[in-house]
């Protein structure tokens, strides 16, 4: 009984979205959905505060972890699934999508995102994504009568599929080489019985990077995330942004730091890789772009190599530090995807962006603001969280990567500030963008306070930074 | 009166105003602007009044636990080596107000706002008492400068300010990573705690990072090779922005070298210094031919600026005190004297919409208090005695003779063709005979550009009669920084 405690967050999360869909039928309006996510995802949140942090423990069979780690991941995902379902509001009702539907698949997702984070045995772990990336899938492809997100859905299906069948081979040769699934016992085992050098196991353990970089958007496993984000509605888009990498993040740093914390070496080499090509590919490739959602989905490649960097020195310091990156990377790439939903239609190309500081002065600001987070601007919170990134780094001796880093953020300060060119450099053409919901407006505030104050109070999430 | 911090204050008062800004309609931004820029003058007076000359260390110092987990406080106080950039970005900051009053007409609250963004970043810079707090500054003030160019530059406007933004991120995320190396090897950020820490960095480190911040440094600065971005920013940009990269940006650039290359890498300091010195002729020579060759008065002006900044750079790496107080002073008066001119040129660009030096000539006929104004500021520039540029290039070419003697007659080299093309800018712009395309215009200017001028022209005069008046702020501190140098020297000797 006491278990069922560990997971108060996920328990609300399913219940609102069981009793969402039993009640369906009756839920016409979107807004009358989405006040019921937000109201689950803050009961989601404030129920965290029932079991002390001092007290980590584990339940269901040493499963699943109540942890501060679990606690700093669920907070955030109960903010994206908030902002998220407050983005919904109006894509809901212009695309006539079911909203009870809509709105219990972000609730599940959330869920699998979440049971990813408190996981400490890898089945549980499969589980949790599985059930996040399977409700993805149908909210990528929710607009049906729409071509280019139902190709977005089923290239995201193919691909998903893949990466889960990898993940999950790679599962299986850690279980056969170390008789385990559960995190400790791995380590144990590696160490115990002197299994670091196995072939198998090193196999194993690439597989299952390779499966949970996917989850990331980490190159080479990073094709999907263009055409998803583009076929995708810009709030599901933000979703994905935000939620699916924090949950692959959470995964890895849990992972990297507990089961395979012998495996220290190879994995170090395994994440620069990830981490280098990441950055590299997904800042040349932005420059390219004139979609915006394809631009924030280069960026987002781009940024999970920086938060990668954290992880490579394998020390607490840059988990922490990785942790923080996710949780600022969601906010500011929750408010860039929110001014794409604000503006609509005219949102998605970058040429929509013209002149944009005449017409609409403050979405302008706020888009300005988002835009120089991603580039890691001082005094916004995407500099203090890639300052850590960086400095882990370079503190683990990585100095060469921590260079290519800071080189590839010069060449991301074009592509992001072309749109702020676009915006406040060029003539408005057309009409000024209409009026907004106030549910849009309320979720760019917050994501707006998030980025200023991660970036005047770098130090304010340390305590909550636990790693595992 | 102490119970104040004053320079938090007047960092932030502009930052409040730029709030403020957008609480109001756009015809108020510009005196709520004024206003603002005002009071933080006024709010500065007491650290002039009160600073102890007698004393190397910092006053009005401030310190609040930041970043706990990077051994970050929020540090500030001065010393004699910051307090006249401080005074110099106060009196700028009301200036550039003064200029854009009519020559702004689209966006004006965010105008106004990003200018006094930029103020609160140029205050913060040199009132920061920690690298940390310093690169924040540092970086905040990239994106006021992007947008001065680009949002209300002229005709090339997005292709400068994106060749000003690249090449300074360039080099300042570069001195991120050595900033970064440095925490790592340090384990603090604080200036002072960097500069007294024994035993020193080993020499490969500190020349690593001295290659890191330089890279910052010189492309503000900017030193030759990176300073191509110079032309185009200042010609594309409108006069508040070339009067703000004049007198404030490019002095960032030399008070880095001051505040974090020399007393923190010392060792490398030595190790670097003679082609830190090569570069610095070069830029005053190569500097002062480009300039010749010019027919656009901005273009002109931006050129002189890396020949006379080129003078600031030699006078740094001199290493003795002749020298850095006249690099000092030089970068006070630089940005007084450069600033009137940008000044100067915005002001009569605004009634003939012409930057090209052959559509002038006769301006004292037509213009003649304009014609006045130039001609001190142009004398000033000329080096003339009398003036305020000529302290601090006699104290630098001294300095330069004094270490390496080929530097001073490259420095005497740059004076000579310096008056050039100074005399030659005022022969073709206002003396020859009245350009008919100029007959019908009214060209003079009005009381309130007379306002923003007077106090530029005045401040030359002063600085150039009585330079003591900044040169008795620097002796304390120069002559510490002097201290932090040659000790090492001992040191070195000792390994």
């Amino acid at each position: 009984m006491t278990d069922l405690l560990i997971l108060v967050p996920e328990l609300v999360l399913v219940a609102v979205a069981l009793a969402l869909i039993l009640v369906a039928r009756h839920v016409r309006r979107a807004q009358i959905a989405a006040a019921s996510v937000v109201v689950a995802a803050a009961a989601a949140a404030l129920s965290l505060w029932f079991f002390p942090l001092d007290n980590p423990r584990t339940g269901f069979g040493g499963t699943i972890a109540g942890d501060g780690y679990a606690r700093f991941f669920n907070i955030l995902f109960a903010a994206n699934l908030a902002l998220a379902a407050l983005f919904s509001v109006r894509h809901l009702e212009e695309e006539h999508v079911p909203p009870a539907e809509y709105c219990a698949l972000l609730l599940l997702a959330s869920t699998g995102m979440m049971l990813a984070a408190s996981a400490v045995d890898l089945l549980i772990l499969y589980l949790g994504l599985e059930l996040m990336i399977v409700c993805s899938y149908i909210l990528v492809g929710i607009t049906r009568d729409r071509l280019i997100s139902n190709e977005a859905a089923l290239k995201y299906f193919l691909l998903g599929s893949f990466a889960s069948a990898v993940l999950l081979y790679g599962i299986g040769l850690v279980y056969g080489v170390t008789g385990a699934t559960d995190f400790a016992a791995i380590a144990r085992g590696l160490t115990e019985r002197n299994l670091a050098r196995d072939p198998l196991l090193l196999v194993g353990v690439a597989l299952v990077a390779g499966g949970l970089a996917f989850k990331i958007a980490a190159v080479p496993f990073h094709a999907w995330a263009p055409d998803v984000y583009q076929g995708a509605s810009a709030p599901v888009a933000a979703f994905l942004a935000a939620g699916s990498k924090a949950a692959g993040i959470a995964a890895v740093v849990r992972i990297s730091s507990t089961a395979f914390a012998p495996e220290r070496a190879i994995l170090s080499d395994i994440l620069v890789a990830l981490a280098a090509l990441s950055l590299v590919v997904g800042s040349l490739l932005a420059i390219a772009q004139s979609n915006m959602k394809r631009l924030l989905a280069y960026s987002s490649i781009a940024h999970a190599g920086y938060a990668l960097l954290g992880l490579i020195s394998g020390t607490a310091e840059g988990a922490s530090a990785t942790m923080t990156y996710a949780f600022v990377y969601a906010f500011m790439t929750l408010g860039a995807f929110g001014v794409v939903v604000a503006l609509g239609q005219r949102g998605e190309e970058l040429e929509g962006y013209r002149g944009l500081a005449y017409t609409s002065p403050v979405t302008a600001a706020l888009m300005f603001l988002f835009l120089l987070s991603l580039t890691g601007i001082p005094p916004t919170a995407g500099f203090a969280a890639k300052f850590a990134v960086i400095l882990s780094a370079v503190r683990g001796g990585y100095v060469v990567l921590a260079v290519l880093a800071v080189i590839c953020s010069v060449v991301s300060a074009f592509f992001y500030l072309r749109v702020a060119v676009l915006m406040y450099m060029t003539e408005p053409e057309g009409s000024a963008p209409g009026r907004f919901p106030v549910a849009v407006s309320a979720a760019l505030a917050v994501a707006a306070v998030v980025t200023i104050a991660g970036g005047v109070f770098p130090d304010a999430l340390t305590a909550w930074t636990v790693p595992p | 009166m102490t119970t104040y911090p004053p320079l938090t204050v007047i960092t932030f008062l502009p930052l409040a105003g730029a709030a403020v800004v957008f609480l109001f309609n756009e015809r108020l931004a510009r005196w709520i602007a004024l206003a603002t820029t005002l009071l933080t003058l006024a709010a500065s007076v007491p650290l002039y009044l009160r600073f102890d000359r007698t004393s190397s260390a910092l006053q009005f110092v401030e310190s609040v636990p930041w970043i706990p987990s990077w051994n970050v406080v929020y540090g500030m106080g001065v010393d004699g080596i910051s307090l006249p950039f401080i005074f110099l970005s106060v009196v700028i900051g009301v200036l550039c107000v003064g200029v854009s009053w009519a020559a702004v007409r689209v966006l004006r609250r965010e105008f106004y706002s990003t200018l006094l963004v930029a103020e609160t970043a140029m205050i913060g810079l040199f009132a920061a008492t920690n690298f940390f707090l310093f690169y924040v500054f540092w970086e905040l003030m990239v994106v006021p400068m992007f947008l001065l160019v680009g949002v209300w530059g002229g005709t090339g406007r997005v292709a400068a300010a994106f060749k000003f933004l690249l090449f300074t991120l360039a080099g300042s995320l570069l001195m991120l990573v050595g900033l970064m190396v440095l925490l790592h090897a340090s384990g603090t950020l604080d200036f002072q705690g960097l500069a007294q820490m024994r035993p020193r960095l080993s020499l490969s480190l500190q020349a690593w990072l001295f290659v890191a911040f330089s890279a910052g440094f010189a492309v503000k600065v900017p030193m030759f090779p990176v300073h191509t971005w110079l032309p185009d920013a200042h010609t594309e940009a409108p006069t508040a922005g070339s009067v703000i990269l004049a007198g404030i940006l490019l002095k960032m650039g030399g008070y880095g070298l001051l505040r974090i290359a020399l007393p923190i890498l010392p060792d490398a300091t030595r190790l670097f210094l003679t082609p830190m010195l090569a570069l610095s002729a070069l830029a005053i020579v190569y500097g002062a031919y480009v300039t010749l060759a010019q027919t656009d008065v901005k273009r002109l002006i931006a050129y002189s600026s890396i020949s006379h900044m080129g003078f600031v750079t030699l006078g740094i790496f001199t290493l003795n005190r002749s020298g850095l107080e006249g690099a000092i002073l030089q970068m006070v008066n630089h940005g007084i004297i450069t600033g009137a001119l940008f000044l100067c040129v915005g002001m009569i660009y605004e009634r003939t919409h012409t930057r090209n030096i052959e559509d002038y000539g006769g301006l004292f006929k037509v213009a003649p208090v304009y014609s006045s104004f130039f001609a001190i500021f142009c004398l000033a520039a000329a080096g003339v005695p009398g003036l305020n540029s000529f302290v601090g290039e006699f104290l630098i070419t001294s300095g330069a003779f004094r270490t390496r003697p080929w530097l001073g007659a490259a420095a005497i080299w740059g004076v000579a063709l310096g008056a050039t093309y100074i005399f030659w800018l005022y022969y073709r712009v206002v003396l020859r005979d009245v350009n008919p395309g100029l007959r019908g215009l009214r060209l003079d200017i009005n009381v309130r550009e007379v306002a923003t001028l007077a106090p530029l022209a005045a401040l030359a005069l002063v600085l150039g009669l009585y330079p003591e008046s900044v040169l008795g702020f620097l002796r304390e501190s120069v002559g510490q920084l002097l201290a932090a140098v040659s000790a090492s020297a001992a040191v070195a000797v000792k390994l």
